[in-house]
């Protein structure tokens, strides 16, 4: 079955071409990543995938549905956690689940959320005092309130210490482990090996590969999916 | 509860945890309500510290909310929910106004029950003024929210346009006791049409005129910052 598909898909700001013809389909229960430098046009595409941009042409259909035409009632069915995206500052931990939980007509339970993800010791803390990780971490979990089958996430880790990234890697791998389909933009690209059953390598607003990490390092006769990148996006200059 | 019901509470309940706000919108006019509690005419000052504390939160408070809700992407992610970013500031509005109401009842409360002010003549016109007044503020509010670039930017344009307000529209201090000139600047304000309705159905005959003004200007409000309005910056 087929969760995600996007055909062709153009946007421009002004005289930029963010996102030029891209093509792909995600599976249900796959994760899939997009990878590539800043401003490959990553961003621009969830963004359209959330109904957040209308494309200038292109289709784009998630769980079946347009996502500019039919925003609100996709978004009952999908998750997503925004680059830089933050909440009011006084919000407390766990009043922004029960919150979040709230707008959906089918949430997960939301102190379970907060237990998995271990929220529950800063419960009371406001969103402002929280360290980098944690915030992302509860980014991350309000993503996941409404028990959703589409999740995207981009940027999972920046700005997370080493630690806090591979906790976050392990809870990926349990949300896979759920069947839940998964978006991933990262421009780790260790991340990405770990993590993604397929990714698309984006470049200038193209995709310049897309396939398992195993089938770009093997097509690149390379060792890991780093270099496997590198030697896409210098092949493609 | 529903989301929208829950949105709102939390809006209130964030804006009641922003202590200098509480302090602005219900210290500050009871403090004056205090300070001229000596004098004979007190029925005249109590409408406008009504106005007063409607104008610290709609125009002063709610800009800077909602322009730290944009910068900080706050709206964005909202726009990722099966909420609308729109019944945010639909929340706002509506904490607005409940806090305003809360802090007119403390206002009131202490105005007729602690130093004898006379109860007002019409409460029904009074009610409507108070609507219309919060409102007008919180309209204003949005429209500065629009016009102004950054979080910081709003809050001081909100500042800048609510302490004229409060002071030349007869809210702090009525207008009769202005300079003639200083009056004839009122004339100008929106706020002044809040406390003119405020006054009317407290102690004076109500009329028409400042509830159709209050109205425009709603409407002029209102229009303004949909047209205006970005979601992003």
């Amino acid at each position: 079955m087929t969760a995600i598909e996007v055909k062709d898909l153009h946007k421009r700001y002004g005289e930029t071409l963010a996102v030029d013809g891209v093509s792909f389909t995600v599976a249900a229960g796959e994760t899939f990543g997009l990878v590539g430098r800043n401003g490959a046009g990553k961003t621009t595409t969830v963004e359209c995938l959330l109904g957040l941009r209308r494309p200038d042409s292109g289709t784009v259909r998630v769980l079946g549905l347009d996502p500019a035409r039919q925003r609100r009632t996709l978004a009952q069915r999908t998750g997503a956690q925004l680059q830089e995206s933050a909440l009011p500052a006084r919000l407390r931990v766990g009043e922004a689940l029960r919150l979040f939980a709230a707008f959906y007509r089918r949430p997960a339970d939301w102190r379970r959320v907060m237990e998995q993800w271990d929220l529950e010791p800063m419960r009371d803390k406001a969103f402002g005092d929280l360290s980098g990780g944690q915030k992302q971490r509860l980014q991350l979990a309000l993503a996941l309130v409404g028990d959703p089958e589409v999740v995207v996430l981009d940027e999972l880790t920046t700005g997370l210490d080493p630690v806090a990234r591979r906790d976050t890697w392990t809870l990926i791998g349990d949300l896979k482990a759920s069947g839940t389909t998964a978006v991933l933009v990262s421009h780790f690209m260790d991340e990405a090996e770990v993590l993604c059953d397929r990714v698309a390598v984006f470049d200038r607003g193209r995709i310049i590969a897309m396939g398992t990490p195993q089938e770009l390092i093997q097509q690149t006769g390379t060792n890991s999916l780093d270099q496997a990148y590198i030697a896409l996006a210098r092949a493609a200059r | 509860m529903r989301p929208f019901t829950h949105l709102a509470a939390m809006e209130l309940k964030l804006l009641a945890r922003d202590s200098g706000n509480v302090f602005f919108m219900v210290a500050l006019p009871l403090l004056l309500l205090i300070l001229n509690s000596e004098n004979k005419t007190l029925t005249n000052f109590l409408p406008g510290y009504i106005a007063m504390a409607l104008a610290i939160g709609g125009i002063n408070t709610l800009p800077g909310v909602i322009g730290s809700y944009r910068e900080g992407k706050v709206l964005r992610r909202l726009a990722t929910t099966p909420i609308s970013p729109l019944a945010l500031l639909g929340a706002q509005f509506v904490a607005q106004m409940v806090l305003g109401l809360l802090a007119t009842l403390i206002i009131v409360g202490a105005g007729i029950l602690v130093f004898g002010v006379d109860p007002p003549r019409h409460p029904l016109s009074l009610a409507l003024a108070f609507l219309l007044c919060s409102t007008m503020a919180n309209t204003l509010g949005f429209l500065i929210a629009s016009v102004a670039r950054t979080a910081i930017s709003a809050g001081v344009m909100g500042l800048m346009v609510m302490f004229p307000s409060i002071f030349l529209a007869g809210a702090a201090v009525p207008r009769g006791g202005l300079p003639e000139s200083v009056q004839r600047v009122g004339d100008f304000l929106p706020l002044t049409y809040g406390v003119t309705a405020l006054r009317q159905g407290w102690f004076e005959t109500p009329t028409l005129m400042p509830f159709l003004l209050l109205i425009g200007i709603i409407v002029i409000c209102t229009a303004g910052a949909a047209f205006l309005f970005r979601w992003d910056r």
